[in-house]
């Protein structure tokens, strides 16, 4: 079953370029606003081009042009990413259709509608809802809706559109120095927490991650409060959902935020000095001591 | 500047049990203010400070939130008031109907600069709240604000994306939605536990939100996974060892 039209609706043409691919399975037509495109949007088969803001501005300053054209269309699902920029756009837009942005974890369609599941109680549990009016505006990260191969029709249309006269003004862009990650591909996870007293001790998981040939993963608080490592490397409700082969936690305490991010991980392993740490109750083996014994005599294990 | 941080109640997650047919029991599960919620005040707090303005808090919500515990512990956490929206019919709502609420209930606070809300709720974590009420408000609204500086009229944030960092000037009003990691929240004492005691909470009622986006038609556990609940104690190299052979049973080690 499939509904009418699907809407992507992205603010650069860099965010959630996967999505229209992922709409198809949504739609019969999947259609596009891209501020700043200069090309049909692969998998588009509509692609409604709005000129790059001019500088100072915010993409999402085109919130209520974009609502506009959205009602104007008839659109029946709208979709953004997940990424900072998209998350702001949908919900501006959204209020303005008068309707929430729904962060989803699964969509489908079922009979004439949508049936969309999110997590609710911080990860704990999973609701299954249908949105009650036209359109829906949904919030999907990668990975949320499969890709399909059809390449869509590619019309291009270009609509011109002025920011609103926001008192917002963007006076500098400092690029951020990153590292590519994968998590999702890796079959073998390390995470950190707390437990690890200082930045430099991480050295201790890197030499682990290492002999195992695992990705480093990570609590929240080691991404965004402490900064030790990049967001893109928490795990959990709130950051990424991993199902590696193995995941070792180490000095993470095993909160549920963190958890439903791995705890479908084919085996969990966790070193923590709490023999209380509720990571245990989660977990296939646990260690009961002090990381910093237990990771170098177990590096030093694995490397012989 | 009057700056209002906008406070969400949940049920603490750890607290919440599951029966076994998956439905969810809230029944010993405290009603606390979100975790982000506490840096929201925080950064309330100290913009007041900064500009010699005032921070008032603002709830809405079920009936959890006639809770003296609560109200306290969120004045004591540097708020000089607190409004609180609490009625039967406003637990439970979706984003754009608490949106609808606040954008009334802010109606009634005099002279209002700036709104600031938490990264995200800690039983839904929507991140919605802040982006949708910026838009009913129409006033210039950001999510993801890492850093709050008042420059005379106007503001200065930095706002991280996955890729750069905007710096951005933002006229008033506005609503800002902010990060965890913006600051870190104080941890109350004495005095102020005190003090909170006699900081005014003014009780809001006949607000009434619009219907929700979605019927829901089910609520339920996520399903666990089978695990072997093993544990290991006691001299490094033993354990090590134990840990070592349990790898290469499960295949995890190279
Ligand atoms: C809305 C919301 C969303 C959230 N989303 C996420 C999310 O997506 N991901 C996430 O991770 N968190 C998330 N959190 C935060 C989560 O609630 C926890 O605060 C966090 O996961 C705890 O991180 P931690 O285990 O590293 O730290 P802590 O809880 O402080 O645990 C540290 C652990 O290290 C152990 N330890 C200390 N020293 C040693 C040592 N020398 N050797 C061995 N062990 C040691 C301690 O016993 C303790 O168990 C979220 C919270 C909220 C409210
Ligand atoms: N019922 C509410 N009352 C007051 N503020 C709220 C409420 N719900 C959400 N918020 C604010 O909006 C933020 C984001 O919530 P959410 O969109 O649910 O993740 C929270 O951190 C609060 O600051």
């Amino acid at each position: 079953m499939s509904l009418g039209n699907a809407w992507v609706v992205l603010p650069n043409p860099a965010a959630a370029a996967g999505l229209a691919r992922g709409a198809r399975g949504l739609a019969d037509e999947v259609n596009a606003v891209v501020v700043g495109a200069d090309a049909a949007l692969p998998g588009a088969d509509l692609t409604v081009a709005v000129p790059a803001p001019p500088v100072g501005a915010l993409a999402e300053g085109y919130a209520a042009s974009i609502a506009e054209l959205l009602q104007a269309r008839g659109a029946q699902i709208v979709l953004l990413g997940a990424d900072v920029s998209s998350r702001l756009l949908a919900g501006l837009v959204a209020a303005r259709l008068g309707t929430s942005a729904l962060t989803v974890q699964g969509v489908a369609v079922e009979g004439d509608g949508l049936v969309v599941s999110r997590t609710a109680y911080a990860g704990l549990a999973t609701t299954t809802e249908r949105p009650a009016g036209s359109p829906a505006v949904l919030v999907v990260a990668p990975g949320v809706l499969p890709a399909q191969e059809e390449a869509g029709a590619g019309r291009v249309e270009h609509v011109d559109m002025a920011p609103a006269p926001e008192p917002l003004r963007v006076v500098e862009v400092r690029p951020k120095a990153g590292e590519p990650v994968n998590l999702a591909a890796a079959t073998r996870v390390v995470g950190v927490g707390r437990g690890f007293a200082d930045e430099a001790d991480l050295r201790l998981a890197r030499e682990l991650a290492a002999a195992l040939g695992a990705e480093l993963a990570c609590s929240r608080p080691l991404a965004e409060g402490l900064g030790w490592l990049p967001t893109e490397r928490y795990v959990g409700v709130s950051g990424a959902t991993i199902r590696p082969d193995l995941y070792l936690a180490v000095g993470v305490s095993g909160q549920v935020q963190h958890m439903v991010g791995v705890n479908q991980a084919k085996v969990i392993v966790a070193i923590n000095k709490d023999k209380n740490a509720p990571v245990f109750g989660q977990a296939d083996l646990g260690v009961v001591g002090d990381l910093y014994d237990v990771l170098p005599a177990l590096t030093n294990a694995l490397a012989r | 500047m009057k700056v209002v941080a906008c406070l969400k109640a949940a049920p603490e997650a750890e607290d919440i049990g599951t029966r076994p047919d998956r439905t969810l029991d809230l029944d010993k599960a405290a009603w606390k203010i979100g975790t982000y919620d506490l840096n929201t005040i925080e950064a309330a707090r100290v913009l007041a400070d900064e500009t010699g303005g005032v921070a008032v808090g603002l709830s809405v919500g079920g009936p959890a939130l006639a809770s003296s515990k609560l109200r306290k512990d969120a004045l004591s956490r540097g708020l000089d008031e607190f409004v609180v929206v609490s009625d039967e019919a406003l637990a439970d709502l979706d984003t754009f109907q608490t949106a609808c609420v606040l954008r009334d209930a802010l109606a009634g606070i005099d002279g209002v600069d700036l709104v600031l809300v938490g990264a995200g709720s800690s039983d839904v974590y929507a991140q919605q709240v802040g982006n949708e009420l910026g838009a009913l408000l129409g006033v210039a609204t950001l999510n993801g604000v890492n850093k709050v500086t008042p420059a005379g009229d106007h503001l200065v944030v930095e706002r991280p994306l996955e890729d750069a960092v905007q710096v951005i000037e933002v006229g008033l009003p506005a609503v800002l939605s902010l990060t965890s990691g913006i600051n870190t929240p104080r941890i109350p004492g004495m005095r102020d536990v005190l003090a909170a005691g006699k900081r005014p909470t003014t009780e809001v009622s006949g607000l009434s939100a619009p219907a929700p986006s979605t019927d829901r038609t089910s609520l339920l556990a996520v399903e666990q996974v089978e695990r072997a609940h093993r544990v290991v104690d006691g001299d490094t190299a033993d354990v090590v060892a134990q840990l070592v052979d349990y790898l290469n049973s499960v295949g995890g080690a190279r």
